[in-house]
């Protein structure tokens, strides 16, 4: 319903994330409303993840823990009702949080709130978007609702943010409107090794689709099983076309620079922070080590005395929880 | 005229957000003058800079990173000096006081007299895009797409006699108001989105997320080259 002139128009941003090719992703599906503004626009969902770019956003379980994460710089907070590693021990099925819970997050910080929802449980995201968190993550930490269907994320005002192992993965998540994307990773591990090789991947494919013509292009579409557009405009920008962050076993200062150096936009940290010695002082130097990813000099310093790290977890078939990434692909 | 050859260095505040967008827009600019567009993270980089562009991002994350950094201190000094543009969080930092900021407070740089209030419209599924009337920018007539992400709203405007006096470049219609900060007047400072002061610039929205120019254009010539003009 946004006019043309409304909407952003595609050209050449070599490196803004989520800036060009938006109108060929998604045409903007808003409300209008009196007054001529449009509201929930694929400018405006995207938009959000280009402003936490550079940032950290954090697991946290209740408000006290979000007021630290807040306090420590977390971009925004992701609110759940226990962090991967504790669904990974305890088991059983892991859905939506208390909206009660979450409102209590909302009303304690600032900063932007997000919460999860199982794959494919788009009441869980209706009542979600009803209590105003200002992002869902339809998340494989939870257990999935839905084996075969995601969540169609355009009808929805509130964006998306989704995990994907691949550039096929991340492309059919931003087709159903993912507006943001991030690695799976391994959740609850304390491994980076997985986020490592979902990024790698992602940044490989990339690579090679942007000296691709145009009949190669169709035929790695098929491949990858990527709706052709979408994988056009990533071969053309020479980067995903939403934003794209880190998640999934990310425990310490150099794991987020690590992932920053491979080009994430941002990271996530789940058990990280708050199963950690000192969730204060590591969140902090996360935060600060984001920023500074390139200076070895300052993510040397904030590395320093930050207490016992999160206890990490080999990553195998049988590790307790089983593996997280493969759900919902 | 040799001097006039110096690059005129325009700096980013790199710390969160969305700053390679700025620095994209500003480096497409065509321009006479030479200019050099750098990423600012420390101290270092902010004494290399003419001017300042500071994005949009989360302003408590911006402030915690710019007082950890070193950065705070410098950063109140450069804007005593020299040209600087905030953008939605920028322009939060910018200002002389704020409501709705996180308990204990935040940090502030100010700059421009102005009060603002932080995420004015509330969630997310508040934000929105609107066409809005423009002045004093290159081609006035074409309205220019305001994208606004839980923005924040200026609440007053109070330059005191001694200020530079405050110049409105954008304004919203009054029923795009909150509806807890609504206004039937069509002068009310609530509804400005985008002002000078002096060789400072303020924007509540996001100009960096459309490929209009227009307001990296106004700031650069009008605000940027005129300073550092006089400084050369």
């Amino acid at each position: 319903m946004t006019s043309p002139a409304s909407t952003p128009s595609t050209q050449d941003v070599p490196q803004g994330a989520g800036t060009a090719g938006t109108p060929a992703i998604a045409p903007a599906r808003s409300a209008q409303r009196e007054g001529g503004n449009s509201l929930g626009t694929f400018g405006v969902k995207s938009g959000l993840a280009q402003m936490l770019k550079g940032g950290v956003i954090m697991d946290v379980v209740n408000a006290e823990q979000a007021r630290i994460a807040e306090e420590a710089g977390a971009c925004a907070v992701m609110a759940l009702e226990r962090v991967p590693a504790d669904i990974r021990a305890e088991g059983g099925v892991a859905r939506m949080s208390d909206p009660q819970m979450i409102k209590e997050i909302v009303d304690a910080v600032t900063i932007p709130v997000m919460a999860k929802v199982r794959i494919g449980h788009f009441v869980e995201a209706q009542i979600l978007q009803a209590i105003g968190v200002d992002y869902i993550d339809e998340s494989e930490v939870l257990t999935p609702a839905d084996e075969e269907h995601h969540i169609n994320k355009h009808s929805f005002k509130v964006p998306f943010v989704c995990g994907a192992r691949d550039l096929g993965e991340a492309l059919r998540r931003i087709s159903e409107g993912a507006a943001f994307v991030r690695t799976k990773g391994e959740a609850g591990t304390g491994n980076v090794v997985e986020a490592v090789r979902h990024s790698r991947a992602v940044m490989s494919q990339i690579r090679r689709a942007s000296v691709m013509n145009e009949e190669e292009l169709y035929q790695f579409a098929k491949e990858i099983q990527a709706p052709f557009h979408l994988l056009k405009e990533t071969a053309r920008l020479k980067r995903l076309p939403v934003v794209n962050f880190a998640a999934g076993g990310i425990a310490t200062p150099a794991d987020a620079a690590l992932m920053m150096q491979l080009g994430c936009d941002g990271v996530f940290v789940g058990s990280g922070i708050f199963h950690s010695g000192d969730p204060a002082k590591r969140a902090r130097a996360i935060v600060q080590a984001v920023t500074h990813y390139n200076n070895p000099k300052i993510l040397a310093e904030v590395s320093e005395n930050l207490g016992e790290a999160m206890v990490g977890l080999t990553i195998d078939p049988s590790i307790k929880g089983g593996l997280l990434a493969k759900r919902g692909i | 005229m040799a001097l006039d050859n110096r690059e005129v260095v325009i700096g980013i505040l790199a710390l969160q957000g969305a700053f390679v967008e700025h620095q994209a827009m500003v480096q497409r600019l065509s321009l006479k003058r030479k200019i050099a567009v750098v990423q600012v993270r420390t101290v270092e980089d902010l004494n290399r800079c003419d001017a300042l562009i500071i994005p949009g991002g989360e302003s408590t994350t911006i402030a915690v990173l710019a007082r950890v950094s070193g950065l705070l201190e410098p950063l109140r000094e450069f804007v005593r000096r020299k040209p600087v543009w905030g953008t939605c969080a920028g322009a939060i930092l910018l200002s002389e006081s704020i409501e709705g900021s996180k308990k204990g407070g935040q940090d502030l740089l100010g700059g421009v007299s102005v009060a603002i209030a932080r995420n004015g419209w509330g969630s997310q599924v508040e934000s929105f895009e609107v066409d809005l009337a423009v002045q004093d920018l290159r081609n006035p007539e074409a309205p220019f797409t305001g994208i606004f992400i839980r923005a924040p709203v200026v609440l007053d405007l109070h330059p005191s006699p001694e200020d530079p006096p405050i110049q409105v470049i954008a304004r919203l219609p009054t029923n795009l108001l909150p509806p807890s900060l609504a206004s039937m007047d069509d002068n009310d400072p609530k509804t400005v989105v985008a002002l000078r002061q002096g060789s400072h610039f303020l924007t509540t929205f996001h100009p960096e997320l459309t490929h209009d120019n227009r307001f990296h254009d106004y700031f650069v010539r009008e605000c940027v080259l005129p300073a550092a003009a006089k400084t050369t």
